[in-house]
C-alpha cells in the first residue's frame, strides 16, 4: 500500500504552475482590453425580438445595419427591450450580453475597414437563429 | 541540446515574447489596444500549453496502451496475479 | 443476475420489487431508452444543420424543442439515472449491506422518472435545458413550458431522494469492518457525488418554483418588467449545475476505477488519492458556478474570482488521470470492450478539460461563449467522458445482469465507431466555434467554413449512430441469445474479485444471484 508517490507530487506541481501560468496571463489580458479610452464614442445598442437598433452619439439611428469609422473607439452600451440576447461582433471579439433592466458596455476599435456580421449570441426564441445585422467599417 | 532548444522555443513564446512586447508597445500608430489581437494572442498561447501537455498525456497512454497489452510478446504477468486479487 | 431471459421472470416482479439489484435493473433499461431517444433527436438536429435551408425540420420553433428535449433527456433520462442504475446495483454489495438504507424509498425515486420523462416529452418546451428568463417567463409557449418545469421539479426530488439513499447507505449501514477510507473508489464517488446534490440541487428547486410563478403572473422574481432580475436565475441555475456536471461525471470516473485496474490485473495505483480527489472535487465544484455568466457584464473582479475558482477544480480531475496512468504501468492489459471504453473516455476527459480551461481564461470567454465550441467542450464531456465510461460499464455489468457474455467484436466495433466519431464531430465542433457560428440555432448563413465543418460534424454523428445501433442490436440479441457467462471470472481475467458479485436476489430462489 505505502509507495513512494515523488511522481504524483511532481505531476501536481507543473499541473499547478501550469494553471497559475493560465490565470495570470488571462487576468492581465482582461485587464488589459477593460479600460474605455476617454474619447471612445457612445453608441446605443437597443436588442429586442428579433433585429438590432442602433443610436449614435449625434443621434443618429441605425437598424439592423451599423457605420463605423475606422481606428475610432466605441463603446457601445447594450440594452434590450424584452428578453436576454447577446451582442456579439465575432470578428472583432466583441461580445456581451443585452439583458432588460440592466446596460452593459463593451468597447473596441476597428482597426480593418469592411463588412462584418454581427449575430446574436443567447437563445431568445424563433427567430434566434437569424437575428443577425452587418457592421460597415468605413475608411477616412 | 535539442532538448534545450525545444523548450526555449517553447518558453520564448510562452513567456519572455508576449511581456517584452507588452511593456514596450508603445501604442502610437493604432493608438488603442487591438481587442482581437490580444484575445487571439491569448488564445494560441494556451492551445500551445494544452496541445504540449495533451501530446504528453496522450502519448504517454498510446505507449502505455501499446507496451502493457497483453498481447505484447514482452509482457509479463503482475505481481498481483499470483496472490489472485487485484 | 437479474435479467435472465432464458427463465424470464415476470415483469411485475421486477416493477415491484424494491430490491436494490432490481431497481438497478430499471433505472438501467430506462436510462437506456432514454440514451436512444435523445440520441434519435441528436441525429434529427444534425440532419438539419448538415447544410443551410431546410433538410429535414420544416421551422424553427420545432428545431427549438428538439435541442430543448435533446439536452434535458440526455442529463436528466440518461446520465442521472444511468449513474443510479450502477449505484445502485453495486454500492450495496461494496459496502456489504444487504440493500440500500431504504428500499422503498430506492423504487420511488426510480418511479418519479417515468412520469417525469412524460412530461417532458410530451411538453416539448424550447429554451434550451437553462430554460433562463425572462425569455422562459414571457416569451416561451405554455403549456410546453409548465410541463417541463413539473417535469424537472420531479426529476430534481428523484434524485435528492436517492443521494440521501446512497449517503445513508454508504456512511450508516456499511459493514463494520469497513472502514470508509477503505471502501472501493465506486462507492466514494456516489457518496461524493450524492452530497454535491444534497447541497446544489434545491437551489434549482427554488429556482423551478419561481419561475413558475413569474410565469403565472404571481411574483416577479426574474422578470424586469416586475421589478425582477434575470440574473437572479442564472446565478440560481449556475450555482446548482455547476456543481451538477460533476455529479455527472464523478460517477463515470468511479466505473473507471472499477475497470482500468481489474482489466490491467494490478490495483489502483493511489486508493487515498483517489479519495481523496473525490472529497477536493466535491468541494471545490462550487466555487466555480459564475464562469457560465461571464458574458452576462460581471465585473472584472467577480470573474477573476471565478475564474481561480474553477482552475482550482483542475488539480483533483489530474490527480484521477495520474492515477489511471501509473494503474496501468506495469500492468498486463486485456483490451476487452469494458477497458477500450475506459481508456478512451480517459483520452476524451483530458481534451475535455482542456477545452475548458480555455473557455475560463476569462477574455478567450469573448470567443467561445455561446458557440459551438462550448456544445463541443460539454458533448466531450458528457459523451466522450461520462457516455464512454457508462457505456464501458454496461458491457462490464452485462454478464453479470444477464448471466451471458455480449458479443466481443460487436463491441469493438461499437467503440471504434464512437470514438472515431466522436473525435470527428466533437473537436470539429470546437473550431466552427471558433470561426463564430452560435449555438441553438436552427440555420446558419452561407460562410464556406461554416457549411463545411458543420457537414463534417453531421457525418461524424453518423458514425456514432452507427455504433448505437451495433450496441442496441448486441444489448438485445445478446440477452437472449448470448454464450452463458462464466459467473466467477467472465473476461478471463485471472484473480478473484475482493467482492462478491453474486447478490441474494430474493425472488430469484435458492441458487439464483
Amino acid at each position: 500500500m505505502a509507495h513512494s508517490n515523488w511522481a504524483e507530487w511532481i505531476y501536481l506541481g507543473v499541473v499547478t504552475a501550469l494553471l497559475i501560468y493560465v490565470g495570470a496571463e488571462a487576468w492581465n489580458i482582461e485587464r488589459i482590453i477593460d479600460h474605455a479610452p476617454e474619447d471612445a464614442e457612445i453608441i446605443k445598442v437597443t436588442a429586442q425580438q428579433w433585429f438590432w437598433s442602433f443610436e449614435h452619439e449625434d443621434g443618429t439611428k441605425e437598424v439592423g445595419e451599423l457605420h463605423l469609422k475606422k481606428d475610432h473607439a466605441y463603446k457601445f452600451e447594450i440594452q434590450s427591450k424584452d428578453v436576454v440576447h447577446n451582442f456579439n461582433i465575432p470578428e472583432y471579439v466583441v461580445l456581451l450580453d443585452a439583458i432588460p433592466g440592466r446596460i452593459n458596455t463593451v468597447w473596441f476599435s476597428p482597426n480593418e475597414a469592411g463588412e462584418f456580421d454581427i449575430q446574436c449570441r443567447e437563445y431568445c426564441g424563433l427567430i434566434h437563429y437569424n437575428m443577425r445585422a452587418k457592421l460597415f467599417v468605413e475608411d477616412i | 541540446m535539442s532538448k534545450i532548444f525545444h523548450l526555449s522555443i517553447i518558453m520564448m513564446t510562452l513567456f519572455i515574447i508576449p511581456t517584452v512586447s507588452l511593456a514596450f508597445a508603445a501604442e502610437t500608430a493604432g493608438e488603442y489596444i487591438d481587442r482581437k489581437a490580444e484575445i487571439w494572442n491569448l488564445f494560441f498561447r494556451m492551445m500551445t500549453v494544452a496541445f504540449v501537455v495533451g501530446g504528453v498525456i496522450a502519448g504517454t497512454m498510446v505507449w502505455q496502451v501499446w507496451r502493457f497489452r497483453e498481447s505484447n510478446p514482452n509482457s509479463k504477468p503482475t505481481e498481483y496475479e499470483e496472490k489472485g486479487e487485484f | 443476475m437479474v435479467l435472465e431471459l432464458g427463465k424470464a421472470r415476470p415483469v411485475w416482479q421486477i416493477m415491484f420489487s424494491t430490491h436494490h439489484t432490481d431497481v438497478g435493473l430499471l433505472y438501467l433499461v430506462f436510462s437506456l431508452l432514454a440514451l436512444f431517444v435523445g440520441g434519435a433527436m441528436a441525429i434529427a438536429l444534425r440532419v438539419e444543420l448538415f447544410a443551410p435551408g431546410v433538410q429535414l425540420i420544416e421551422d424553427s420553433m420545432t428545431y427549438n424543442r428538439l435541442f430543448t428535449a435533446h439536452g434535458t433527456t440526455m442529463i436528466f433520462l440518461f446520465l442521472l439515472p444511468s449513474a443510479t442504475a450502477v449505484g445502485n446495483y453495486l454500492v450495496p454489495i461494496m459496502v456489504r449491506y444487504k440493500d440500500m438504507a431504504y428500499p422503498k424509498l430506492n423504487a420511488i425515486a426510480f418511479w418519479m422518472i417515468p412520469p417525469a420523462a412524460v412530461l417532458v416529452w410530451l411538453g416539448m418546451a424550447d429554451f434550451g435545458w437553462y430554460a433562463n428568463p425572462p425569455y422562459s417567463v414571457i416569451s416561451a409557449p405554455a403549456p410546453a413550458a409548465e410541463m417541463w418545469i413539473f417535469g424537472l421539479k420531479m426529476l430534481g426530488v428523484s434524485s435528492i431522494l436517492s443521494s440521501i439513499n446512497f449517503v445513508v447507505t454508504i456512511m450508516k449501514c456499511k459493514h463494520p469492518d469497513l472502514s470508509l477510507g477503505k471502501i472501493s473508489l465506486l462507492s466514494w464517488s456516489f457518496l461524493s457525488s450524492s452530497i454535491i446534490v444534497l447541497a446544489a440541487m434545491p437551489t434549482f428547486a427554488a429556482a423551478l418554483l419561481m419561475l413558475l410563478t413569474d410565469r403565472l403572473g404571481a411574483s416577479g422574481f426574474f422578470n424586469p418588467a416586475m421589478g425582477g432580475d434575470p440574473i437572479a436565475y442564472s446565478h440560481l441555475f449556475w450555482f446548482t449545475f455547476h456543481p451538477e456536471v460533476y455529479v455527472l461525471v464523478i460517477p463515470a470516473i468511479g466505473m473507471m476505477y472499477e475497470i482500468i485496474p481489474r482489466f490491467s490485473r494490478r490495483p489502483i495505483f493511489s486508493h487515498y488519492s483517489g479519495v481523496a480527489a473525490f472529497i477536493i472535487l466535491a468541494i471545490v465544484s462550487f466555487a466555480s458556478w459564475a464562469h457560465h455568466m461571464f458574458a452576462t457584464g460581471m465585473s472584472f473582479t467577480e470573474k477573476t474570482v471565478f475564474m481561480v475558482g474553477t482552475l482550482a477544480a483542475v488539480p483533483a480531475s489530474a490527480m484521477h488521470v495520474f492515477n489511471f496512468l501509473a494503474t496501468m504501468w506495469n500492468g498486463r492489459i486485456k483490451f476487452a470492450t469494458p477497458m477500450m471504453w475506459a481508456v478512451g473516455g480517459i483520452a476524451l476527459f483530458f481534451a475535455a478539460g482542456a477545452g475548458g480551461v480555455v473557455n475560463t481564461a476569462m477574455p478567450l470567454d469573448f470567443i467561445t461563449h455561446d458557440s459551438y465550441w462550448v456544445v463541443g467542450h460539454f458533448h466531450l464531456f458528457v459523451f466522450g467522458t461520462i457516455a464512454f465510461g457508462t457505456i464501458g460499464f454496461v458491457y462490464y455489468l452485462f454478464p453479470y445482469i444477464t448471466g451471458r457474455m455480449y458479443n466481443e467484436k460487436l463491441g469493438v466495433v461499437h467503440f471504434i465507431l464512437a470514438f472515431v466519431g466522436a473525435c470527428i464531430t466533437f473537436f470539429t465542433q470546437h473550431i466552427l466555434g471558433l470561426f463564430g457560428m452560435p449555438r441553438r440555432v436552427y440555420d446558419y448563413p452561407e460562410i464556406d467554413e461554416w457549411v463545411s465543418m458543420n457537414a463534417l460534424i453531421s457525418v461524424g454523428a453518423m458514425i456514432i449512430l452507427v455504433g448505437m445501433v451495433i450496441f442496441l442490436g448486441n444489448l438485445i440479441y445478446s440477452s437472449a441469445k448470448g454464450k452463458p457467462a462464466n459467473l466467477e471470472d467472465p473476461f478471463g481475467l485471472g484473480g478473484k474479485y475482493y467482492y462478491p458479485f453474486a447478490q441474494r436476489n430474493p425472488h430469484h430462489g435458492k441458487g439464483g444471484y
